[in-house]
């Protein structure tokens, strides 16, 4: 199992601060859309996203055990 | 050296010989709202040498609970957050030579600005800019401070060319529709959060301490009690574009650029993303709506007004700005709206 985190308005919209799903096999780009799909989120093709607090790219495969945080950029200033 | 910096010059790790250091600096900060006043503010205090602030906005009401150089005085007069910065930062600190540019930061300005500079700040409030700092960034070798809040959140990144990835390794692509203080709120502490993780960062860079510079993404939410670093060790891409082996610095190109253009005889400025998107019209419908705007639509497109703003943006991004000739001013409700 994998446990998901969501932060800033990410959170919002999942309704939730982590979810725990299988995520293991997957690369990050294909979980994000698995999230955006099931949790209803909007943006989270754009949003960074980090395994075990190490920022991952796209295409990096996520393994048992692994926690996935999506963060989004924000722009405010 | 006079009693002015001594409890800064006591801390060892600037001292006396730092001190000389931040004194013969000049540092560009991008944005005068709430982030370039706090940011503008520190450094000034900190006694920089240089200062160059550019901004392309007056000062307004919705201003004064979060950019703190700012008064009433000034959003009476409307004047420039450029020329009002600079009144207040010469009566902070007489010492520190401040240019003041009232203007549109496009990568030609930019890039016109930064003969001497030593370090860019981003107080922008919006990602087209912010990657036009990032290759300029790259092209000149000169260390830039991203920094950007939201509500309660707010991140930072310190980007040290030939050192650490920069903004185009973790983003690839502008993001559209992020959220700004104008469409999700803003708290001050998320502000001050923010500057002090940029303006810490600035003096470790003007003293030359570059060991000490974080390399990590740190974010943090005040209100839900969350402080995030994200280790970057492994976000270096070699074939970035801005940072890559093969550089083509695209956010310098006029083809990667919002274009603009005013409608002639209709007292009217459109304007169109670089990249089509798809807006999701409803989503936006509300965010317009709880901050007052009277909002009427469409499937194809959204047209909202409040007070003197009038506007209408379509579906694949593009925006006709109405009541306005002035295409920074349009382009600054834009870029506050829609990120």
């Amino acid at each position: 199992m994998n446990k998901i985190l969501f932060f800033a308005h990410l959170r919002d919209e999942a309704g939730e601060e982590s979810v725990m799903l299988e995520a293991s096999g997957k690369t990050v780009a294909e979980l994000k859309a698995f999230v955006a799909e099931n949790y209803g989120i909007h943006k989270l093709d754009t949003a960074m996203a980090a395994i075990n607090e190490e920022f991952a790219p796209n295409e990096e495969m996520i393994k048992e055990g692994d926690v996935i945080a999506f963060i989004p950029p924000v722009s405010g200033g | 050296m006079s009693d002015r910096y001594s409890r800064q010059t006591l801390f060892p790790r600037i001292g006396r010989e730092g001190q000389d250091k931040i004194k013969s600096k000049h540092v560009l900060i991008v944005g005068a709202g709430a982030l370039g006043s706090g940011n503008a503010e520190v450094l000034a205090r900190a006694g920089i040498g240089r200062l160059t602030i550019i901004d392309r906005d007056y000062v307004e009401e919705s201003n004064l609970q979060r950019q703190q150089l700012y008064t009433e005085e000034d959003v009476a007069e409307k004047l420039p957050k450029a020329a009002a910065a600079k009144m207040r930062l010469e009566k902070i600190n007489s010492e520190v030579e401040i240019e003041a540019l009232i203007g549109d930061a496009t990568p030609e300005v930019m890039a016109g600005l930064i003969g001497d500079v030593d370090l860019m700040i981003d107080s922008t409030d919006n990602f087209e800019t912010r990657m036009a700092i990032n290759d300029i960034s790259q092209k000149y070798r000169i260390p830039w401070i991203y920094g950007a809040c939201v509500a309660s959140f707010g991140m930072s990144f310190t980007i040290v060319p030939g050192v650490t990835p920069c903004l185009n390794c973790l983003l690839k692509a502008v993001p559209l529709q992020g959220l700004t203080c104008d469409t999700g709120g803003i708290i001050g502490p998320a502000v001050q959060m923010v500057i002090a993780h940029q303006t810490a960062e600035a003096l470790k860079i003007l003293v030359e301490d570059f060991d000490a510079v974080r390399p990590s993404l740190v974010s943090f939410d005040l209100w839900r009690n969350d402080y995030t670093s994200m280790k970057m060790s492994r976000a270096k891409d070699p074939g970035c574009l801005s940072c890559g082996q093969n550089p083509e610095y695209p956010y310098l190109n006029e083809a990667n650029r919002m274009k603009t253009a005013v409608l002639c005889g209709r007292d009217t400025v459109q304007i169109r993303p670089p990249h089509a998107s798809t807006v999701d019209l409803q989503e936006m419908s509300g965010n317009l709506s709880a901050l007052g705007y009277e909002v009427k639509g469409n499937p194809y497109l959204l047209s909202a007004e409040m007070s003197e703003n009038r506007f209408v943006i379509f579906r694949d991004g593009r925006a006709l700005i109405h009541g306005t000739k002035d295409v920074a001013q349009a382009k600054s409700l834009y870029q506050r709206l829609f990120g």
